[in-house]
């Protein structure tokens, strides 16, 4: 695969910020940030380093859409940005909804201490 | 049976949410009837509700949501205190005012003489009475519960309820908000539980009309995504 032979300014900004933002995972990762996991660190080389890869070898989106059969690389691109972040809101919501309960739950639990209180009375 | 012993075990539920206006009238109302095991949650109200209760009962269990967390959630947790404290059957309603205590005995004797688990409060007695606008949308929430959980019933949207307390513990509900109601009704089906349908009436006062007007379409629309999130996540 060769380099294009004339590089954009968005080409660039690209990649110097999708190697910021790696750079900012591993730096997490490897001082042991609350909340930071192997899976988060994965998830985010494989975003910002897919990102950094089709802005520097824009041809490599032909290979992806052969590869998912649908004509057009950049429809193929759109199709699967909208997929990642159509699974990125499902699990944002998923996890809003965990919460919600978490919230109810330990509300719950703290209003009824006082019926606790009576029927150990 | 003296009607003393057998209000004994009967515990109504009020989830309470802004009503400082018209609390104490709703309660007084209930102690008319001769019911004395009220619990209400006042569901992290922002006036003095909670405050009103206490000046006018201290008999009265009064629990607090610090956090607003929704009708269903503090339905939930009344019937979580309920069965604490021995109920063998327990009645939820509305603490605005719209549903007359004069009916917890009809709700509840089917279930007495063992005809029914559940018992829906149906307002279908003064139904010509009913604003168009809440007609409608009374009837899209029976057709979107029907949709979902497969079973029709005339007022999906009811708080006016009565359960065995053998039933209470069996239904397993998710949501906290307005579609608590239709997920009782889904439990109904899925469980197989007995249920019988009450004709009830509404009281459509200047206050409860006041409310209604705040319970708008975004709320509807609301409960409607909830309903259907919960099947698919």
């Amino acid at each position: 695969m060769n380099f294009p032979a004339n590089i954009q300014l968005y080409q660039i900004v690209i990649v110097i910020f999708s190697s910021i933002m790696i750079y900012q995972g591993f730096r997490k990762y490897i001082t042991q940030e609350s909340g930071q996991t192997l899976y988060k660190l994965t998830t985010r080389i494989i975003v910002w380093g897919g990102m950094a890869l089709v802005a520097t070898f824009p041809k490599i989106t032909n290979l992806v859409a052969g590869f998912i059969g649908i004509e057009g690389n950049i429809n193929a691109v759109i199709l699967i940005g909208f997929l990642l972040i159509f699974l990125m809101i499902f699990k944002l919501l998923s996890a809003i909804e965990r919460l919600e309960q978490n919230i109810s739950e330990l509300t719950r639990k703290d209003s009824l201490k006082k019926i606790n209180n009576i029927t150990k009375k | 049976m003296s009607f003393e012993k057998k209000q004994k075990n009967v515990f109504i539920i009020l989830p309470v949410y802004n009503e400082e206006k018209i609390i104490q009238e709703t309660l007084k109302e209930i102690q008319a009837t001769g019911y004395k095991n009220i619990i209400t949650i006042d569901d992290g109200s922002s006036d003095d509700s909670h405050q009103k209760i206490k000046e006018f009962d201290k008999n009265i269990i009064a629990l607090r949501h610090k956090l607003n967390r929704g009708k269903g959630a503090a339905t939930k947790t009344g019937i979580e205190a309920a069965k604490l404290l021995g109920a063998e059957i327990i009645v939820t309603m509305d603490s605005d005012g719209q549903h007359n205590p004069q009916e917890i005995e009809a709700l509840i004797t089917p279930i007495r003489k063992n005809q029914c688990q559940v018992a829906l409060g149906s307002r279908l007695k003064n139904r010509n009475q009913m604003p168009l606008f809440k007609k409608a949308c009374n009837w899209a929430g029976n057709f979107v519960t029907w949709y979902i959980t497969g079973l029709w019933v005339a007022d999906s949207q009811s708080g006016f309820r009565a359960y065995s307390i053998k039933v209470a513990d069996q239904i397993d509900t998710k949501g906290d908000r307005y579609e608590y109601e239709s997920e009782v009704i889904r439990e109904i089906k899925l469980k197989k539980l007995s249920f019988q349908e009450i004709p009830i009436e509404v009281r459509y006062t200047d206050y409860s009309m006041g409310k209604i007007e705040k319970q708008n379409l975004t709320n509807g629309f609301k409960t409607v995504y909830k309903l259907i999130w919960n099947i698919i996540s």
